[in-house]
């Protein structure tokens, strides 16, 4: 969901955590090795956690996503997802 | 045992603003009074409290969760309650009431009713008494009243009369929407006030209670939503439909309560309004053993006394207007000082704070051998705070938020641009973790 969207007319209310696009290199297993946030910060990944799927919103504009919970170099814990719709990877912060 | 007089009058106005809160906060930001405003729920932020009519229009109701508001209408501006705020405002207005009448006795917020039994001989007739109301209430910000009776000059009057056709304006200030209904108890009374429009009265005249109930919906009735349902489907839709009934016929379909519902649509229920009488002064005294010049010890015995007085079970229910401190100094010279709280208070802080800068300005010219603080003065208020704010958390929260408040303006003072933030949940639910909760830019 664009984030834009989440605010109202009056610019009064922001979502909280919302995604950030990044850029993911992945390994043979279809599984991300790299992360880069912006240009020149990439990080790899040191190990990967829980991995799910949600499939919501069906009957408007469906949201499909595969979560991957993983732990960067350095020891920063944060969830990727991939928009199965559009393929775009994007980050957040673990709930 | 001294027993209290209890005053009560059969005879009633009552006195209604509708969405007080929201009212109160329109009054106080102007700005707002043009957006679809919306205030939070003081004890569940997740649901909205009261909306005003912009809002209401797009579909926003009362009791409507955040998300459900926002999808609803994404325009919507959301305000956090501040319950202490609203019933400060409402003491005001209850004050000026008890100045008419001393019989007034409020029931929630933005609702009051004021004995009018013995006011003929001050005021006049029934219509007469309701405009001695409106111009007290005016004193403490009413604006309702038209030029030949309040006596403003012309321009004044224009900006009223464009106040009273802009919608967006009269909702801004809070007692533009005063309405009053004058009859024989409380429940006429204040049926009365549903008709009226605002800045209006309708006064029902002794013994057309039953006359002017009759054409009344079923909904003026204290229903609950089952036996209104069941009223309906047996065709009563208004107050004279229900009398048009038997009265042992409703009672056996409704009980007890059929009873009171069918007295109270026929007019033959005439509840009392029942006022308060105001406590009389509170002393409290300390006699200290050896003569203190010392200021800061006195204005640490000032606060005890403060404190003192004010657990003075005859305080309660009531907010101290006027207080007065007297010392009894060495060599038998005293000293004097007295203060009226422009807001009548309920905490040490503000009562003290008036008495410790005149003990600054001008101290005892010697050492106190006692000290007595004495309220003399009261309004209405603290009963009301703990009904309105309904509870005790809230009124906590609303206080925290006064804290916050200033220092959030001495941020924006140095950094220019808003920068706080307060964290709702808007759909705590969900698996979609932006949508969980959200930022509101944080006000003061």
């Amino acid at each position: 969901m664009n984030p834009e969207k989440m605010r109202n007319g009056a610019d009064r209310l922001r979502a909280l955590n919302v995604q950030q696009r990044v850029e993911v290199v992945l390994d043979e297993r279809g599984i991300p090795s790299i992360v880069k946030r912006t240009a020149g910060n990439e990080k790899r990944i040191e190990s990967v956690g829980e991995i799910w799927r949600i499939d919501d919103e069906w009957w408007r504009m469906p949201i499909v996503r595969r979560y991957v919970e993983v732990i960067l170099e350095g020891g920063g814990r944060v969830v990727l997802f991939e928009d199965l719709m559009t393929g775009e990877w994007f980050a957040q912060m673990p709930a | 045992m001294t027993r209290t007089p209890r005053l009560t009058s059969d005879t009633a106005a009552c006195c209604w603003i509708p969405l007080f809160a929201l009212r109160c906060e329109t009054a106080r930001r102007p700005e707002l009074a043009s957006l679809p405003l919306a205030l939070l729920a003081p004890d569940d932020t997740r649901r909205l409290w009261q909306v005003a009519p912009l809002a209401r229009r797009a579909g926003v109701k009362p009791g409507m969760t955040v998300s459900q508001a926002i999808g609803l209408c994404p325009a919507l501006k959301l305000c956090e309650p501040d319950p202490v705020h609203y019933d400060e405002q409402f003491a005001r207005l209850v004050a000026a009431l008890v100045t008419v009448s001393p019989v007034v006795e409020p029931v929630e917020l933005g609702r009051a009713y004021v004995g009018t039994d013995g006011l003929e001989r001050l005021y006049g007739s029934p219509q007469q008494i309701v405009k001695e109301i409106q111009m007290r209430s005016a004193e403490c910000g009413m604006r309702n009243l038209p030029n030949a009776e309040c006596g403003m000059g012309n321009a004044e009057c224009k900006g009223r009369r464009r106040e009273a056709n802009d919608p967006s304006l009269k909702f801004r200030n809070p007692h533009s929407a005063f309405r009053i209904g004058w009859g024989r108890g409380k429940f006429v009374a204040w049926v009365a006030a549903t008709r009226a429009k605002p800045g209006e009265a309708v006064p029902v005249p002794v013994g057309g209670e039953a006359q002017f109930l009759a054409s009344q919906r079923l909904a003026v009735l204290p229903l609950d939503p089952d036996t209104h349902r069941r009223l309906l489907q047996l065709g009563v839709k208004t107050l004279g439909a229900l009398v048009a009934l038997p009265e042992e016929a409703v009672v056996s379909q409704f009980g007890r309560a059929g009873r009171r519902l069918w007295r109270l649509a026929a007019g033959l229920v005439s509840e009392p309004v029942v006022g308060r009488v105001v406590p009389e002064p509170i002393v409290a005294a300390l006699t200290f053993f050896t003569p203190v010049g010392d200021r800061d010890l006195l204005a640490h015995a000032l606060d005890k006394l403060v404190d003192r007085a004010l657990g003075d079970p005859r305080r309660s229910g009531w907010r101290v207007q006027v207080v007065r401190v007297h010392a009894e100094l060495e060599h038998g010279a005293s000293w004097l000082v007295a203060a009226t709280l422009k807001d009548p208070a309920a905490t040490r802080e503000r009562i003290a704070a008036p008495l410790k800068t005149q003990l600054e300005r001008s101290p005892p010219a010697g050492a106190v051998e006692r000290l007595v603080v004495e309220f003399t003065a009261f309004a209405p208020g603290t009963a009301e705070l703990q009904l309105f704010a309904r509870d005790a958390g809230a009124a906590a929260r609303a206080g925290r938020r006064r804290a916050l408040q200033s220092a959030a303006r001495e941020i924006a003072l140095r950094i220019r641009r808003p920068m706080l933030y307060h964290v709702i949940e808007v759909q705590p639910w969900s698996r979609l973790p932006e949508r969980r909760y959200a930022l509101i830019d944080y006000e003061p």
